[in-house]
């Protein structure tokens, strides 16, 4: 008993010991344990929350605002305004269509766009944040972000689109904005962010590069799905650059609506002292907005299904024949080649003969020298006139005023219209030039096709003698004067008083078009191109068969300033259809010049002088 | 009075109900109220800021486990002395019975399941291991302990619930079944010899037998043992969970502020990863009171256990403490990266059902043992089986 007895309290005194080192041991493991989560949290805690802020951030691009874009006085034409929007992620709401209730009470929510994240939500992963609504006001934007907490998983967020003001008429010169497309994708990882938009056409395509700006970043919290929890920090991107542009808008709208009765029409009005475009108009035309916000599809394939292509600029790719505009070109060939005289006189019977065929003329003129050639628009002088000069020499003065050929404006898709040579036919066509083909190019049609911006420079260097190139941006501060024209300036000054008194003189075919304004004349010269000859008239019927009508003319005579060009597709005849348009628009583009307010003041004077005597 | 406290031979009367009641350790219950508290303030945070789904259950679970715990601390030792190789042989048969009928679920069959209602028999197995140990070492004379046929038996009530759990297989189990086991043998006072001996065959004989192995073989092997292996599964647990840890640093992100855990980099977060939120939003400090409020229970336990009179009550409360080292050793070391994910989770704080009412049933027995730390039993008491 007694020694089994010692048994049992050796083995409790074991078991004690024993006890005591495990306990030991236990607290020896535990601190282990401690060790270690010293090592973590404090030795390496910095490493690791720099790995845990990798994991829970994740940088994105975000878009710079665009530049914007102003006319030659200042006027906003576009702009990137802020746009409020309310976002909800269903799965952070409790009863999604309450929710939706909730805002609705704070913010306009249609039916329809309720219907819309209802069944957005169905769809997808209700981690996916829906747009509720956007182009909300600040007001509206300002509640929902107060109140917008205590609605579960509805926030508010703000982007940017693109809005185009003072926009009648302005759509082709503008162009529009739209999402980066798949050439696009490649160039910039910002083309990938959503609600970045790259110019399509126009300005904001020409000046993209400018406008565009450079991207900022936002750090987002994200959880291992990636699913955006909440925005930390952003780094704002460099907004692009503002332009001003040479148009003016007032007189951009003036002559959009000017030419809005008329079918298919185009304007361009520059400024003869700097190539600034002032005026590009081309009817019909399309409103930006449409196109660049929230695009509506339908909308859409009308406009670019529409049989009059309100989507095209005219006034850049509009090919048509000058038609008679083009005799200045003939005039000035004729002089600059030696191959004419001023003062010879030449006989219009009512038409030519050459080669066996008939060139008609419009009517039966008699005799005249170059004025009055000019003055009448005598077909028979220049078909003699061109003959002498042949072609290629005759291409070469078209060259010289900018015909022929894409001036660099900076918007994509100029049509080079055609000055037809030797060597052009037989590299495009093929086949050698015949001599009967260069009589019907003295008068602007045959191979010759022509743009109206083309037909405003040309204008515009006859009337300065300089070799200007147009223009949509403001030229910097020293920019040097446009070199001179290598024409004889004596045969300019021949040429221009021919178009003056198309104008001004009794027999010139626009002398309905005279203006009225007191002390500024304005010079010009009449087109009416045919679409198809007389021989095959009747195979197109009505517009289509129509004459396209053309007018040239700068102002004010004595001293220059603008130089312009219009085109009616189909308008019948230059001097009825084309020349008042140029003179409405011409008499409000110098009413709006500064520099000539003097001339108007003085006749003012002159007209008033007697009044303010007798009030005096 | 020394006299009367050996005498053996008379019966002691069953303990009166009321003092029972007062035998109760009060500051223990107590202190796995706060360590359960820390649970459901981790598993609110885990929710996002949210009783549902977790914490209000947790504590649902946790009051009936208390129940259940004084159940268990009130029933008279004896009975328990009596059930448990009953309850050791049910045991060990729904232990097999999972390799035939059991639910498989994430890789490893390890449930039984009736219909709604499934549990672990490998949760069981704990308790009654430890009661099945302690009853064979009250049973054993003294002075055969150390006896090479004496140590037989317990090493095969240890080794076969340790090769049915590998099978499952369930690595975490069958390490606390040998944790457990080997420290119940430990305590019971076999000799130093077996220990020294057990781990010199194990240096010996392991490499050769490692070195038998086909290739792919110890591919498998190896990944069994260490799934960080394969990066793409429980490595980049691992990883994410010393991120969360680490960047907790000294202070803690913050109560619910633990980017790691509330962006759902962290998998099993409210099981096994429980321990890795909380020490990302609570920091060192957190992590290491939480440590301490273990350590205290179980010293605790190791002090109730030193006050045992009988050696049925000494070991259970040990091998109960033994339990639940394991427990939160593994886990923590797990998920601090010290040791492979072998899935155990952190007693009390870890949501679960299963394991939150073994570890309070296990705790009871804990309590039983010290309730009746006067109690002594004779030999002539017990049966070798009943």
């Amino acid at each position: 008993m007694k020694r089994r007895r010692d048994y049992a309290l050796r083995l409790r005194h074991r078991f004690s010991r024993r006890a005591v080192l495990v306990g030991a041991a236990q607290t020896g493991l535990f601190g282990l344990l401690l060790w270690q989560l010293r090592r973590l949290q404090i030795l390496e805690s910095p490493e690791y929350r720099l790995l845990s802020d990798d994991n829970r951030t994740t940088k994105r691009l975000v878009a710079p605002p665009r530049g914007t874009l102003y006319d030659r006085l200042g006027r906003t034409l576009a702009e990137d305004r802020e746009n409020f929007r309310a976002i909800v992620v269903p799965a952070h709401c409790e009863d999604l269509a309450a929710t939706l209730d909730s805002v609705s009470e704070i913010v306009p929510v249609s039916a329809a766009d309720k219907d819309r994240v209802l069944r957005a939500a169905r769809r997808q992963s209700g981690y996916f944040p829906v747009l509720v609504t956007e182009g909300l006001n600040w007001r509206q934007f300002a509640l929902l972000s107060v109140l917008g907490p205590q609605l579960r998983g509805v926030r508010t967020d703000r982007s940017t689109y693109r809005r185009y003001t003072n926009v009648q008429g302005m759509g082709h010169v503008l162009g529009y904005v739209g999402m980066a497309d798949k050439a696009e994708i490649g160039e910039h990882p910002i083309m990938r962010v959503p609600g970045f938009r790259t110019g399509k056409s126009g300005i904001e395509k020409g000046f993209d590069a400018a406008l565009r700006g450079q991207a900022g970043t936002v750090n987002y919290e994200v959880d291992a799905h990636g699913r955006v929890v909440r925005e930390l920090e952003r780094t704002p991107g460099l907004r692009g650059k503002d332009l001003t542009l040479t148009i003016d808008q007032e007189l951009q709208e003036f002559a959009y609506k000017r030419i809005q009765d008329l079918r298919v029409a185009s304007v361009v009005v520059i400024d003869v002292k700097t190539g600034g475009i002032v005026v590009m108009a081309s009817y019909p035309g399309f409103n930006p907005n449409d196109i660049s916000f929230r695009v509506n599809p339908k909308e859409w394939r009308e406009l670019a299904k529409n049989k009059d292509h309100p989507l095209e600029n005219r006034a850049l790719r509009g090919m048509y024949p000058p038609g008679s505009t083009f005799k200045v070109v003939t005039a000035l060939a004729g002089l600059e080649t030696g191959v004419i005289d001023p003062k010879e006189r030449m006989h219009c019977p009512g038409g030519y003969s050459f080669g066996g065929h008939y060139f008609r003329c419009w009517k039966s003129h008699g005799t005249v020298h170059l004025h009055e050639a000019i003055k009448q628009s005598c077909d028979t002088y220049f078909y003699e006139t061109v003959r002498r000069v042949t072609i290629d020499r005759l291409a070469v003065v078209a060259h010289k005023l900018g015909l022929g050929q894409i001036h660099d404006i900076g918007l994509a898709g100029q049509k080079p219209g055609i000055i037809p040579d030797t060597k052009w036919k037989r590299r495009t066509l093929g086949v050698r030039w015949y001599a009967g083909e260069t009589i019907s190019c003295g008068i602007g049609q045959g191979y010759v096709s022509t743009t109206p911006l083309q037909l405003a420079v040309a204008t515009a260097r006859i009337a300065s003698g300089r070799a200007l190139h147009p223009r949509m941006t403001v030229p910097a501060a020293g920019e040097p004067e446009p070199a001179l024209l290598d024409i004889d300036p004596h045969h300019l000054e021949l040429v221009r008083a021919g178009m003056v008194g198309v104008v001004n003189e009794a027999g010139g075919t626009a002398g309905r078009s005279k203006l009225t304004l007191p002390n500024v004349q304005m010079a010009g010269k009449t087109g009416t191109s045919q679409v198809i000859s007389a021989k095959n008239r009747h195979r197109l019927k009505g517009w289509e068969g129509e004459t396209h009508a053309l007018f040239i003319a700068y102002a004010p005579v004595d001293e220059p300033r603008y130089a312009a060009a219009c085109v009616v597709e189909h308008g019948g005849g230059g001097s009825r259809a084309a020349a008042p348009v140029v003179h409405d628009v011409m008499t409000e583009v110098l009413l709006r010049d500064p520099a000539l307010q003097p001339r108007f003041v003085a006749s003012n004077d002159d007209v008033l002088g007697g009044a303010k005597g007798q009030i005096r | 009075m020394k006299a009367s406290l050996f005498v053996e031979g008379s019966a002691q009367a069953q303990l009166k109900l009321k003092e029972k009641l007062q035998g109760l350790n009060w500051p223990f219950l107590l202190l796995i109220t706060a360590i359960t508290l820390v649970g459901v303030a981790a598993l609110y945070s885990v929710a996002g800021g949210s009783l549902e789904p977790w914490a209000s259950r947790h504590v649902v679970r946790y009051c009936f486990g208390l129940a259940l715990l004084l159940a268990v601390a009130l029933i008279d030792m004896r009975w328990w002395m009596r059930a448990a190789y009953p309850l050791y042989v049910v045991a060990l048969l729904m232990l097999a019975a999972v390799l035939v009928v059991g639910v498989e679920s994430g890789g490893a069959t390890r449930w039984l399941g009736w219909g709604e209602f499934s549990f672990q028999p490998s949760e069981i197995m704990k308790i009654a291991l430890v009661l099945a140990v302690a009853r064979y070492y009250q049973w054993l004379p003294p002075s055969q302990v150390s006896w090479p046929y004496a140590v037989l038996p317990p090493l095969a009530m240890i080794g076969l619930p340790i090769l049915l759990a590998l099978d499952q297989p369930d690595l975490g189990t069958a390490a606390l079944f040998g944790i457990v086991g080997g420290g119940l043998l430990f305590l019971a006072g076999v000799s130093w010899i077996y220990f020294i001996g057990a781990i010199v065959a194990v240096i010996v004989v392991l490499p050769h037998i490692w070195a038998s192995l086909h290739d792919y073989q110890q591919e498998r092997i190896l990944t069994f043992i260490d799934p960080e292996r394969d990066p793409s599964g429980s490595g980049y647990h691992i990883l994410q969970s010393k991120i969360a840890i680490g960047s907790g640093g000294f202070g803690g992100k913050g109560f619910m502020q633990g980017t790691q855990a509330q962006l759902d980099f962290l998998p099993e977060k409210h099981t096994d990863f429980i321990f890795t939120m909380f020490s990302e939003e609570m920091g060192f400090v957190g992590a290491a009171v939480l440590l301490a409020l273990y350590l205290l229970v179980l010293l605790f336990i190791t002090y109730m256990a030193l006050r045992c009179r009988s050696t049925f009550a000494r070991l259970v409360a040990a091998g109960m403490g033994l339990c639940l080292f394991a427990y939160v050793f593994i886990n923590v070391a797990m998920v601090t990266g010290l040791m492979p994910v072998v899935g155990v989770p952190l007693p009390l704080v870890s949501y679960g059902g299963t394991s939150m009412l073994t570890m309070l049933v296990g705790l009871g027995f804990v309590l039983n043992a010290h309730v009746n730390r006067e109690t002594r039993i004779r030999r002539e008491e017990l049966g070798v089986l009943w």
